[in-house]
C-alpha cells in the first residue's frame, strides 16, 4: 500500500492540475474509505441480520396462550375430610375441576365440534396448569365454595396454533393434538375465552419437562446466573484489582514479575473449557463442593474472569499520566496514598469498563458450566440469600443451550426468548459500564 | 519552625550549608549519568544549576529529594546529607525526606482536582492544619506566595487542569510551597512561562530565600543570573565548576565553563 516507490518527483506543475503521484495517492484514498465502509456494512448487516432472526424467533415467547374461564372450587372436592385444610388435594384432585369447568363453558357457548369428547376438551389444557391452579387455591382459600376467575395455561400445542407455528395440516400428523381442538380453539378465540396475554412466567417460571413447553422459564436461569454474577464481582473485582495495583505500582521488575505478566496474559486466552475442567477437579473432586452451584460456577468463572480484569486494570493505571505520581511524591505523598489519592480515581473509568466487560463475558459463557453440572434439568428455585449459593441451578447460556436441545418446536422460540433476555441483561451491564464511564471520567 | 527565625543578612555568602555531596554518583543501567559530584549547597541561598542539555543537572536534583527512587533502572552512589543526616540512609524514609525537600517540575503537573484541593492537598497529608479555616488560610497563603491568588480566587473550586500553562505553574508552585519544605528544587520552573509570569516567580524565588534553600535548574543565563547566588556549572555529567554566581559569569576559572556561558558549547 505504500507509494514511496512512485515514479517521478512531483514538478513544480501548476496547482490547480493534480500531478499524477498526488493522484495515485489520492486514489489509494478513496479505495481505503470504500474497504472501510464496505467492512462496516458487512458488520452492520450481520448484526442486524442476527438481532431479526432473534427477535422475530424469541418475541413471542413472551406472550402466551391462556383460557379465561370462571371455575367452581366445590368444597367437597376441595376439602374432602370436611376439617377446613386442603392437606389431601393434590393435582389429581383439581385436574378434574379445570377440564370439568372448561367443558361447560364450551358446552354454554354450543361450540363443541361434532362427536369430540371430553378428554380431548380437556386436552386444551396444559399439563402444568393443575399444579399452578392448585398454587392458586392454597392462595385463597377463602375463594372456596365460590366461583373463581383464572388463567388457565393452554396447551403448547394451541399456543402454536395461534402463533402460527401450528396449523391444521400439521395437526394431521400430530399425535399430540387433533384438528377437532384446533377448530374448537378457533372458536373460544372468537368468544374470547383464549387469548394471548403477556407471560411473566416465562421470565420467572422454572424449566419445564420436554412435552411442557409453553410452561418453561428462565427463573432458575436468572437467579442462577445472577448469584455467579455475584460471586464474580465480589472475588474477582477486588483480587484483579489488587493484583494489578501490586503488579503496576508496587512490584519490582525482575524475571520473576515477568513470568507473572506472561503467564496472565496467557491466562486470558485460555479456551474456557479448561476452566470448567479445572474447577471440575479442583472445586468439586478436590474441595467437595456441591455440583451445579451457582458458588462453583462463579469461582470458575471468577478464575475465567481475572485475567481480563487484571489486563484492563494494568492498561488502565499504565495509562495514568506518570506526572501525576510524580507530582504526588513530590509533595510528600505515600506511595499507597499516591495510588489511591490519584492514580486509582483516574484510573477508575478504565477499571470499570474492564469490570463489567469481564463480567458481560462471564454471564455468556457456557462451556465451562457444562462440565461442572450446571446444564442439570433443575426445578426447584434456589433458596434466596446465602445458602442459595449451594443449591442446584443453571444459567441463562446453558438454559439457552438446553432448549436447542429439545425436540418440540416450542422450545426454539424458548431459546430465542432466553437469548433476548440474556442479550437484555447484556445490553443493560453494556450501558452501566458507559454510564460509570462518563460519570468518573476527568481530564488531566 | 524556619518561620520563626529572624533575618540576619541579607546578601551573606557564608550561610550554613544545607545540603553537602560527596562524590556522588548515578547511574541509569549502564548510562553512567553523574560522576564524582561534591557540592555544597547554602541555607537560604538560591543556587543555580546549569549546563547543555543531558549534562545531568535534572538527575542531579532529584537525588536530592530521591525522586529517583521511582526509576527502576537509577542507582545512586555516594553521600548526600541534609543538615549533616545522610538521606540515603536506611532508616530515612524518603516521604519524610520529601515533605523537607519539596519539588517543582519541568512540566506543570497539577493533580485532575480543584485548584483548592491541589494546594491543599500536602497539607492535608502532613497533617499541618488543624481545622478547615486553618487550612484555607494556608491555602490562600501558598497561592498568593505562588503569585497566582488574584487570577483564581473566585474560582478556587475549577479544575486545576484547566488553567494556562503559565498558571498551572504557579498553581504547582504554590502547591510545593503549601507544605512548607526547608529545601525548594525547581526544574526549569520558567520554561513555560512568559515574561510577567516569569518575573512573577523570579520575585517569589529571591523571596523564598528569606526561609528557604532553594535549588533553581535553568537554561537562562539571565535567569541564573538575575536569581541565583550560587551557580553550579554541569558538563557530561560532571560538575565542572561551582561558585558564587558572580564569580561564574564574570571570572571563571574553567574554560569550558566560559565557553558554555559565552556560547560556545551547549
Ligand atoms: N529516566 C531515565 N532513564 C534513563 N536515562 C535517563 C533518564 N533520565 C535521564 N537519563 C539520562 O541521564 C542523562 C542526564 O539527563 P538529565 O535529564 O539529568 O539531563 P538535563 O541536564 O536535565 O537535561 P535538560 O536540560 O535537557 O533537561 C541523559 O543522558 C539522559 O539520557
Ligand atoms: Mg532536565
Amino acid at each position: 500500500m505504500t507509494d514511496a516507490t512512485a515514479g517521478a518527483p512531483a514538478g513544480k506543475g501548476s496547482l490547480l492540475e493534480e500531478d499524477k503521484r498526488t493522484k495515485r495517492r489520492n486514489a489509494a484514498e478513496a479505495r481505503f474509505k470504500a474497504y472501510g465502509l464496505g467492512a462496516i456494512g458487512i458488520a452492520v448487516t450481520a448484526l442486524l441480520l442476527l438481532l431479526g432472526s432473534i427477535l422475530l424467533n424469541g418475541l413471542s415467547s413472551f406472550q402466551q396462550a391462556f383460557i379465561t374461564i370462571e371455575i367452581p372450587l366445590p368444597a367437597d372436592a376441595l376439602d374432602q375430610d370436611g376439617d377446613g385444610a386442603l392437606d389431601r388435594v393434590t393435582t389429581f384432585t383439581v385436574k378434574p375441576i379445570l377440564e370439568q369447568a372448561l367443558i361447560a363453558r364450551v358446552d354454554e357457548l354450543n361450540i363443541r365440534p361434532v362427536d369430540m369428547s371430553d378428554s380431548d376438551i380437556g386436552g386444551i389444557i396444559s399439563g402444568e396448569a393443575p399444579a399452578t391452579f392448585l398454587d392458586f387455591v392454597r392462595n385463597n382459600e377463602d375463594l372456596i365454595g365460590e366461583n373463581a376467575e383464572f388463567n388457565i395455561l393452554a396447551n403448547g400445542r394451541i399456543d402454536g396454533f395461534l402463533k402460527g407455528r401450528v396449523s391444521m395440516e400439521s395437526a394431521a400428523r400430530d399425535s399430540n393434538v387433533t384438528q377437532d381442538q384446533l377448530i374448537l380453539t378457533n372458536q373460544l378465540i372468537e368468544n374470547d375465552v383464549i387469548e394471548q396475554r403477556f407471560n411473566w412466567d416465562f421470565i420467572t417460571n422454572p424449566d419445564a419437562s420436554e412435552n411442557r413447553p409453553e410452561a418453561a422459564g428462565l427463573g432458575v436461569a436468572i437467579l442462577g446466573s445472577l448469584y455467579m454474577m455475584i460471586v464474580v464481582l465480589v472475588l474477582a473485582l477486588p483480587v484483579g484489582v489488587a493484583a494489578s495495583i501490586y503488579l503496576e505500582e508496587f512490584a519490582p521488575k525482575n524475571r520473576f514479575t515477568d513470568i507473572i505478566e506472561v503467564n496472565i496474559a496467557n491466562l486470558a486466552a485460555v479456551p474456557s473449557i479448561v476452566y470448567g475442567i479445572l474447577g471440575l477437579a479442583i472445586f468439586i473432586n478436590f474441595a467437595g463442593l456441591p455440583q451445579s452451584s451457582p458458588l462453583v460456577g462463579g469461582l470458575v468463572l471468577t478464575l475465567m474472569t481475572l485475567p481480563t480484569i487484571i489486563i484492563a486494570t494494568r492498561a488502565a493505571l499504565k495509562s495514568v499520566p506518570p506526572s501525576i505520581r510524580d507530582a504526588a511524591l513530590g509533595v510528600g505523598a505515600s506511595k499507597m496514598q499516591t495510588v489511591f489519592h490519584h492514580v486509582l480515581p483516574l484510573a477508575a473509568p478504565g477499571i470499570l469498563t474492564g469490570t463489567i466487560i469481564g463480567l458481560a463475558q462471564a454471564l455468556g459463557e457456557t462451556a465451562p458450566l457444562l462440565l461442572i453440572g450446571m446444564v442439570a434439568f433443575v426445578r426447584d428455585y434456589p433458596e434466596l440469600g446465602l445458602e442459595g449459593f449451594t443449591d442446584p441451578a443453571t444459567a441463562l447460556p446453558v438454559q439457552v443451550y438446553n432448549f436447542t436441545q429439545r425436540a418440540d418446536p416450542a422450545f426454539v422460540e424458548r431459546a430465542s426468548g432466553a437469548i433476548i433476555t440474556l442479550l437484555v441483561f447484556l445490553v443493560f451491564m453494556n450501558a452501566v459500564a458507559i454510564f460509570l464511564r462518563r460519570r468518573f471520567e476527568r481530564r488531566w | 519552625m524556619e518561620d520563626m527565625h529572624v533575618m540576619t543578612s541579607a546578601m551573606s555568602t557564608q550561610n550554613d550549608t544545607k545540603i553537602s555531596a560527596r562524590n556522588v554518583q548515578v547511574y541509569y543501567a549502564d548510562n553512567h549519568a553523574i560522576k564524582d559530584v561534591d557540592v555544597d549547597i547554602q541555607d537560604k541561598t538560591v543556587t543555580a544549576f546549569i549546563g547543555p542539555s543531558g549534562c545531568g543537572k535534572s538527575t542531579f536534583l532529584r537525588c536530592i529529594n530521591r525522586m529517583n527512587d521511582t526509576i527502576d533502572v537509577a542507582r545512586v552512589e555516594g553521600d548526600i546529607l541534609l543538615d549533616g543526616e545522610d538521606i540515603y540512609d536506611r532508616k530515612v524514609d524518603p516521604v519524610q525526606l520529601r515533605a523537607k525537600v519539596g519539588m517543582v517540575f519541568q512540566k506543570p503537573n497539577p493533580f485532575p482536582k480543584s485548584i483548592y484541593d491541589n494546594v491543599a492537598y500536602g497539607p492535608k497529608i502532613h497533617g499541618l492544619a488543624k481545622n478547615k479555616a486553618d487550612l484555607d488560610d494556608i491555602v490562600e497563603k501558598a497561592l498568593r506566595r505562588g503569585a497566582i491568588w488574584d487570577e483564581v480566587k473566585d474560582r478556587l473550586d475549577a479544575p486545576g487542569t484547566g488553567l494556562s500553562g503559565g498558571q498551572q505553574q504557579r498553581l504547582c508552585i504554590a502547591r510545593a510551597i503549601a507544605t512548607e519544605p526547608e529545601v525548594l528544587l525547581m526544574d526549569e520552573p520558567c520554561s513555560a512561562l512568559d515574561p510577567i509570569a516569569t518575573a512573577q516567580v523570579e520575585e517569589l524565588i529571591d523571596e523564598l530565600r528569606r526561609n528557604y534553600s532553594v535549588v533553581i535548574v535553568t537554561h537562562s543565563m539571565q535567569q541564573a543570573a538575575r536569581v541565583s547566588q550560587k551557580t553550579a556549572f554541569f558538563h557530561l555529567g560532571y560538575l565542572v565548576e561551582y561558585d558564587d554566581t558572580d564569580t561564574i559569569f564574570n571570572r571563571p576559572q574553567d574554560n569550558r565553563t566560559e565557553s558554555y556561558i559565552s556560547g560556545k558549547i551547549g
